[in-house]
């Protein structure tokens, strides 16, 4: 695979939203994807998880589209959908049979310009249930299940954005309002700060006169508030912070976290590959060494997290054996990631290889595709960077690898939360 | 003033005709299944090669053993060692995953195309010539074990496995998990594994499914020249008789001290994939229980609250499988969401699903079966079902036809046969001193407070 040549066309209507299309007429399939700027960094003290629960209320109906009729038509005509929420955005999306694109517009564009007019008390108490329900059955009674929580606020400050989880505390999601749900409406979900995009088969004139006429007429809002809290943050977590939790878990895990440097930051490709390198694969270094060879670990993940504001994370998680020591896991996974010291040039070939393969396959579905391209123009407001990706990975060196170890996964920029099984110390 | 009438919604296009990709078939020199989908679309490309060494044709004190030979191939070959033949992979960035199940083992990987013939080679080797070395059969037992382990303290695994108890006979192998126990797995040794690969990776009866950018041709040569020397059909085995531990209606808690929320599971056998009735039942799942819009989430979530989600699902298999709906609900309202599921059963079955919901859920079934064939991998799996399961070759070019055609009173009727809510077994992990007086005053049969397996 030499190159990405992905089709990306852009354009933009007056009241700011932008749009995004990429035309694929293979298969009679086509996918919406909207990409909204707000996410759980945009919440502010005392409101916590509410970006999560706000995108819940999204499906509750608007204007002209009763509750749960959104699901129901969509199901009815052969698609899929969905939304997330995470730290920097909430995105909604479609994949429909083609004939179907107008419906999914008509959908997506009514509770951009219409949702507060159908929301009730009601409606907010249900949905309240509901995502307790999701915490309780994620977070508190899986275990490891709020490693997130934990782990985010070990690694940020207690006033930077990134500090709480994106599915925030119950006692926010219990005080929310009716009158929340409007302002955070009126404040996030405008057309200034929305993409919407349409990948796979569709007419491009058509697609184009569908989007102005049903979004066109949505009133712009007001510029975007900058992010609440203290944006300022060092590059190093300064000492290794830890967490130990004596839980009802089956085995020992250790996760590590490091702050490394943003999503917008040029050297976030060498983290993407440093990741690939130490976890991705049976071949990679934590799988090799701690798994296969030293076999003090059952299984071992590694994840960089593309954020944004001021510092990313790193993540390296290690599942020891029943009995193991906790103590010698995290010796032994702070020994190898800190051995990416001394990576040789092979194993960053095969981490490119691998990194490089499974983008092209995640390429293959138009839904994917429609993702990514959300993304980029989103945070760099260009949606032909995705046809780069993979000239940015190729271009890592071992020795950037190498002074990334150095600089980055020491003993003075780590969090370790650890879990021993209880009745086991 | 806009013209634009918003309360309208908005009609549909015209439809684009797709067909499933078309599929050629041709027999290996040895015997085997050769079925190559040419694709042009991105330069990737899946295959995957399926074999008859499954858990269902294990005794139970071998349970797992089909699971953790196919979890030991990765160890190495007689080639390479495990991490020779991983680098070997992913160097040209291919993925190898094996995967083992009831009815078979089945080894896929996905590439770039113009490593088609590096990796097919690779996973021949990986199946044909392993070596079990011991070290690496002793990590994937110890792994094995500690997922056992894990697993009786996920309540959500933990439900998924009393439930297989509770619905199917003790004894045949549907009733226990597909990885085994500590008692099967435990003292397992590589000769073992060696013995059972030579005895049951056989090609009669399997398959070998390719879907990408290529010709037909080149693949069969390709393949010919890699696996003609892989000969030989798996040892038979005995059928078994699937049979309901019983047939009257009970309620099993399992004790799960301090549990906030309560894991739920309520069904019994359903009927197998070779039921006249799998297109009535697919279609009735959905609108019961298998879609956003179903009558249970509409109930359970929306309207209760009681849940984040909740799904009912037919598990058909070669001989017939579970019918379940499972579920995660809130401690206080654990009886109640039982009763709300059970009251749904047995409305369904004896009101009938209506005209509508059967119009939806036909719309919903035919039209996103389009949407899962954009993928090289999607494709391959799809046909690789026809393999696993002997369906006719035209069966996915007739597949959206044959969902349209199913009829309100077929749903019905079939809804009727396989969902019996007088028979289901329901199991519930959670805290039993906060749960069962509340189970117990639904009043639905003898509630038992169990202990974890």
């Amino acid at each position: 695979m030499s190159q990405l040549t992905i089709p990306v066309e852009r354009h933009s209507l007056d009241n700011g939203l932008k749009i995004v299309l990429s035309q694929d007429r293979t298969v009679p399939v086509v996918a919406v994807n909207l990409w909204y700027g707000v996410g759980s960094r945009n919440e502010t003290t005392g409101k916590t998880g509410f970006a999560h629960l706000f995108e819940h209320m999204m499906f509750q109906g608007s204007a002209h589209v009763p509750k749960n009729k959104h699901f129901e038509l969509i199901e009815r005509a052969g698609g899929t959908l969905n939304a997330s929420t995470w730290y920097d955005r909430t995105n909604y999306f479609e994949t429909v049979p083609s004939h179907e694109l107008e419906l999914a517009l008509w959908l997506e564009s009514d509770r951009m310009g219409w949702m507060v007019e159908a929301m009730d008390q009601e409606k907010l108490d249900n949905q309240r249930d509901v995502v307790k329900n999701e915490k309780r059955q994620r977070y508190d009674n899986q275990p490891y299940g709020d490693w997130d929580e934990r782990l985010q606020a070990l690694v940020y400050p207690e006033a930077h954005p990134y500090h709480h989880s994106v599915i925030g505390s119950m006692e926010d999601i219990d005080a929310a309002t009716l009158d929340d749900v409007a302002s955070f409406f009126k404040t996030f979900y405008v057309p200034n700060n929305a993409v919407v995009t349409i990948t796979g088969d569709f007419e491009r004139d058509a697609a184009l006169q569908l989007l102005d006429k049903y979004f066109g007429e949505i009133e712009p809002g007001q510029p975007i508030p900058p992010l609440p809290g203290d944006l300022r943050i060092h590059p190093l977590i300064g000492e290794t912070v830890r967490e130990h939790v004596l839980a009802d878990v089956p085995l020992p895990r250790v996760v590590m976290a490091f702050r490394i440097p943003p999503y917008s930051s040029d050297d976030f490709a060498v983290a993407e590959v440093s990741r690939a390198l130490l976890g991705m694969g049976r071949a990679s270094r934590l799988y090799r060494r701690l798994v296969r060879e030293r076999r003090v670990a059952k299984g071992v993940v590694t994840f960089a997290f593309p954020l944004l504001t001021g510092a990313s994370m790193l993540l390296a998680w290690a599942t020891g054996y029943p009995g193991a020591s906790p103590e010698e896991l995290e010796a032994a996974l702070a020994e190898e990631l800190e051995g990416l010291a001394e990576a040789e040039v092979h194993e960053v070939e095969r981490a490119i290889a691998l990194t490089e393969s499974d983008l092209v396959r995640g390429l293959e579905r138009v839904s994917q595709r429609a993702d990514l391209l959300s993304m980029f123009e989103l945070y760099f407001d260009d949606p032909n960077r995705l046809n780069t990706e993979l000239d940015r990975l190729r271009a890592v060196t071992v020795d950037e690898i190498r002074a990334f170890a150095k600089e980055r996964l020491g003993p003075d920029n780590r969090a370790v939360l650890t879990y021993e099984p209880k009745g086991e110390a | 003033m806009s013209p634009l009438d918003r309360s309208r919604q908005p009609k549909s296009g015209s439809i684009r005709k797709f067909d499933f990709p078309d599929v050629e078939r041709r027999t290996l020199s040895n015997g085997l299944d050769l079925r190559v989908c040419k694709l042009s679309r991105l330069p990737v490309v899946s295959t995957n090669l399926f074999f008859r060494a499954g858990e269902s044709q294990l005794v139970e004190s071998r349970a797992g053993l089909a699971v953790l030979t196919g979890d030991a191939l990765e160890g190495g070959t007689q080639k390479r060692s495990g991490t020779e033949l991983a680098e070997a992979l992913e160097g040209i960035g291919a993925r190898l995953g094996v995967t083992t199940g009831w009815e078979g083992t089945s080894v896929s990987m996905s590439c770039l195309t113009d490593r088609l013939e590096q990796a097919l080679t690779l996973l021949a080797e990986a199946v044909l010539e392993p070596a079990f070395p011991e070290d690496e059969v002793d990590r994937a037992r110890e792994q094995q074990l500690a997922a056992i382990r894990q697993r009786a303290m996920d309540p959500a695994a933990l439900a998924s496995m009393e439930a297989s108890r509770r619905y199917f006979v003790a004894g045949i192998p549907y009733a226990r998990p597909q990885d085994g126990s500590e008692e099967s797995i435990a003292p397992v040794k590589r000769e073992l594994l060696s013995d059972y690969a030579e005895s049951c990776y056989r090609p009669e009866g399997g398959g070998l499914i390719v879907a990408g950018d290529l010709d037909p041709d080149e693949i069969e040569i390709m393949a010919n020249h890699r696996l003609a020397a892989w000969t030989g059909a798996p040892p038979a085995v005995e059928d078994f008789q699937v049979d309901p531990v019983t047939r009257e209606r009970r309620v099993w808690v399992v004790h799960r001290e301090g549990s906030v929320q309560s894991e739920v599971r309520i069904g019994h056998v359903g009927t197998d994939r070779a039921t006249p009735d799998y297109f009535s039942l697919s279609v009735g799942n959905l609108l019961f229980g298998g879609s956003f819009t179903s009558r249970l989430n509409l109930n359970l979530r929306e309207e209760n609250g009681f849940t984040y989600g909740i799904r009912s699902r037919f598990g058909f298999r070669s001989r017939p499988g579970p019918f379940s709906v499972s579920t995660s609900v809130g401690t206080d309202v654990t009886a109640p969401a039982v009763g709300e599921i059970v009251k749904e059963l047995v409305q369904l079955v004896e009101g009938g699903p209506t005209e509508e919901e059967v119009a939806a859920a036909r719309d919903y079934a035919a039209g996103v079966f389009g949407l899962q064939l954009e993928t090289a991998g999607q494709i391959a799996s799809r046909i690789s079902q026809l393999v696993v399961y002997g369906l006719p070759d035209d069966y996915y070019h007739t597949y959206r036809d044959r969902l349209r055609a199913v009829t309100t009173d077929e749903v019905a009727a079939a809804m009727s046969v396989h969902i019996r809510p007088q028979e289901v077994q329901v199991v519930v992990v959670g805290d039993a001193g906060e749960i069962v007086a509340p189970l117990e005053s639904l009043d639905l049969g003898p509630v038992e407070v169990v202990s974890a397996p």
